[in-house]
């Protein structure tokens, strides 16, 4: 059976450097509800990435670890509670100590507008709240990563 | 519109079958709207239903339907339905500490909402954290109200009599048992009969591994708990209500309306044949079951679920359980409407999808009902929000005549067709995960999980192709904001919730509660029902985290697993 997309599937994704964008999605914190980060990692995956969803409540440290076993391109946090700032401040802190710099940060989730703008600040780089189409969330991610890679390397 | 495109002569006689009708109107019926119609469960739906399909399909009057408060059960339990009582009316809430829902709970009482309490917790209640736990940082009070001792529960309940209640829920789950267990230890301080207030606790972890996540220890261990619970609320509150197996965290999360109810239906079978494993007897538990579901938009499929599950389960009590009693097979049907259908753009369009919601759980014949509130797209409710929802139920109550004739929709041909193909899509469904080795053999397939994940993205996509429309999201959509105010949480109130946590470790009696919770730890080891011991943990104020720690040291904890797309 196809995707249940047509839209997505047809744009197949254009493998940068030589392979697949590489996303790792993720519940932080300790809210349960996963159907839109599922949602999103079946889109990601018609659009030609691959996607590796690490599951519940997992610490700022295993999502490091993840991101670095997997060495991911992109990096998804999905989070319905009231906690999505301090939560995303300490991922980017592990991911610090972990000295992961070249991953996309993004957020997906309940985000209200003044943390919108907060989340911006500490370097996530999309925030995609209830609403936001899947098409939007591909071509963002499309278009983030080559750019970071290249940014990753010549900073080297 | 209809009338100026009939031809212009006599009428001709009517048509003598459906087969006819069709031929007849061919042109006309081929000029639709869609070029497919199907429930949301993706049942095919012919444009008219007629007592030739019915007869197709094998219905039989008695045998499928029959009369209210008799067998098959289609129709109610209750022989008069809402001419006899109407159905109760409960509102879903908590936040912050124990003051602030004790507040609102009795603004709720105050306004009419006749379900008793209904306590949300939050989430580091939920997984067995104290409210000081690293990991509970930043979520104390945040979507429930946080429980993390006795003196917690004594505080919620603070100066409202238990018997003026009447019905206590909490969507308590793998903390089920120390749930229980406080509420015992309230009622025996307060010398309050069991039966003077009945106690529900969902206490059904198994859809929590697939839908809504608040699981923490093996899922094996947690049925264990569950079960425990079961048997000891029969002996020590025999009327209270120790589960409620839910679906509608499946459906939110992806599941068909079919799907809702069948994988809800399995997951009672593994329930009810862990409690007979022990030797109880379903004629002495099966009318303290509950099946719960949630109501979304597909009207005549949420009525037919409601009336095919009666029917499934109570067939299911006699022949596969072995109930011989009228009783053993009238679990409680609840029925809440769902959050999720909810939108957050223009919010006041959500009043019209929670009245036909409440509209169709009504017409499905369920007693015990919850309605959601149109601002929790945004937030917790407010109170007006809240208000307007017991409204709805009052307006169809009181105002619409529905009430007035028992299942009014018994006799439809579309409801009793779809009824029909109900019961069977579900019986169909239960024969597949009997199969797999029953419902855990089925969490861990991964079998809910794909189920679930393919029916959210199957939506996603079709809202997203505009296939789906979802009024104000992707088609009349309305830049005028409506301006909705939302609900603050007092900032404080973690801090004060955290604070009380550490005052009342400090005046407790340390020694009492480490040997209360070192014989929990013997009885876990010994594979005894774990209860005994709970309560006498709670009741030296041991907390949650103290004694779900002690679970995690026995049984093991749950561990996330990481899945490739």
């Amino acid at each position: 059976m196809g995707s249940p997309n047509d839209d997505l599937a047809r744009q197949a994704a254009t493998p940068a450097h030589g392979r697949p964008i590489r996303v790792v999605l993720t519940k932080v914190g300790l809210d349960g509800h996963d159907r839109g980060v599922r949602v999103i990692a079946q889109a990601l995956r018609d659009a030609g990435m691959e996607v590796i969803y690490a599951g519940l409540r997992r610490t700022p440290e295993d999502i490091a670890r993840i991101v670095l076993e997997e060495d991911a391109d992109v990096l998804g946090l999905s989070i319905l509670s009231g906690a999505v700032v301090p939560l995303t401040r300490r991922v980017q802190e592990a991911l610090r100590v972990h000295e992961v710099e070249d991953v996309v940060l993004v957020v997906g989730g309940i985000v209200p507008e003044p943390a919108r703008e907060e989340l911006r600040g500490i370097g996530v780089e999309g925030v995609f709240t209830p609403g936001t189409s899947l098409t939007a969330i591909v071509d963002f991610i499309r278009a983030s990563v080559p750019a970071q890679r290249s940014y990753g390397a010549s900073g080297a | 519109m209809a009338s100026s495109t009939r031809p212009d002569r006599a009428p001709a006689a009517p048509s003598d079958s459906l087969p006819d009708w069709q031929e007849r109107h061919a042109n006309e019926l081929a000029q639709s709207r869609k070029p497919v119609f199907k429930s949301s469960s993706g049942l095919p739906l012919e444009p008219v239903y007629t007592p030739e399909q019915l007869q197709r399909a094998g219905w039989d009057f008695a045998r499928d339907v029959g009369y209210p408060g008799e067998a098959p059960w289609t129709r109610g339990f209750i022989p008069g339905g809402y001419r006899q009582q109407l159905w109760k009316t409960e509102m879903y809430a908590g936040f912050g500490s124990a003051e602030e829902a004790n507040q609102r709970y009795r603004y709720l009482m105050s306004q009419g909402s006749t379900g008793g309490i209904s306590i949300a917790l939050d989430l580091p209640t939920q997984v067995g954290y104290d409210s000081d736990h690293p990991m509970a940082r930043d979520e104390v009070g945040q979507i429930g109200v946080a429980l993390t001792s006795l003196d917690d529960v004594e505080r919620v309940f603070d100066g409202i009599p238990l018997e003026m209640v009447g019905h206590i829920f909490s969507t308590a789950n793998a903390i089920g048992p120390i749930v229980c267990a406080w509420l015992l230890a309230l009622y025996e301080k307060r010398g309050t009969p069991t039966g003077d207030c009945i106690v529900q606790l969902q206490n059904d972890p198994i859809k929590e591994y697939v839908a809504r996540g608040t699981q923490f220890l093996p899922i094996e261990a947690a049925v264990k708990l569950t079960t425990d619970m079961i048997e000891h609320c029969r002996s020590a509150a025999p009327e209270w209500l120790p589960i409620s197996v839910s679906g509608s965290h499946m459906k939110q999360a992806g599941a068909t309306v079919i799907q809702e109810a069948a994988f809800t239906i399995c997951n009672g079978i593994t329930y009810v044949e862990s409690c007979l494993k022990r030797g109880m007897k379903i004629d002495d538990f099966g009318h303290v079951l509950e099946l719960h579901f949630c109501t979304e938009m597909d009207f005549f499929e949420e009525i037919a679920k409601y009336r095919a599950v009666r029917k499934v389960w109570t067939r299911l009590v006699r022949e596969r359980f072995g109930g011989t009693t009228e009783r053993a097979q009238h679990f409680r049907l609840h029925a809440a409407t769902s959050g999720r259908p909810l939108t957050a753009q223009q919010p006041l369009n959500n009043i019209a999808r929670i009245t036909l919601q409440a509209l169709a759980q009504i017409l499905g014949g369920c007693e015990q009902t919850r309605t959601a509130s149109f601002d929790e797209a945004l937030g917790i409710p407010t109170q007006e929000a809240a208000r307007t929802s017991i409204r709805a139920n009052q307006i169809i109550a009181y105002e619409s005549g529905v009430p007035d004739t028992v299942d009014p929709l018994g006799g439809s041909y579309h409801v009793e067709h779809l009824t029909l193909a109900f019961e069977r899509e579900i019986d169909s469904i239960i024969g597949e995960v009997d199969a797999m080795g029953g419902a855990l053999a089925a969490v861990h397939g991964g079998y809910y999980q794909r189920a679930l994940s393919r029916g959210a993205y199957r939506e996603a996509c079709a809202i997203e192709s505009g296939e789906q429309v979802v009024v104000g999201v992707n088609r009349f959509q309305s830049d005028e904001a409506q301006p909705v105010p939302t609900f603050k949480l007092d900032p404080g109130a973690a801090q004060r919730q955290v604070e009380r946590l550490q005052e009342v470790r400090a005046r407790r009696d340390g020694a009492a509660v480490q040997r209360t919770l070192q014989e929990l730890r013997s009885v876990c080891l010994s594979g005894a029902n774990v209860m005994p011991a709970i309560v006498s943990c709670v009741k030296t104020y041991a907390t949650i985290g103290e004694i779900a720690d002690v679970w995690r040291e026995v049984y093991g904890t749950y561990v996330p697993e990481a899945v490739r797309f």
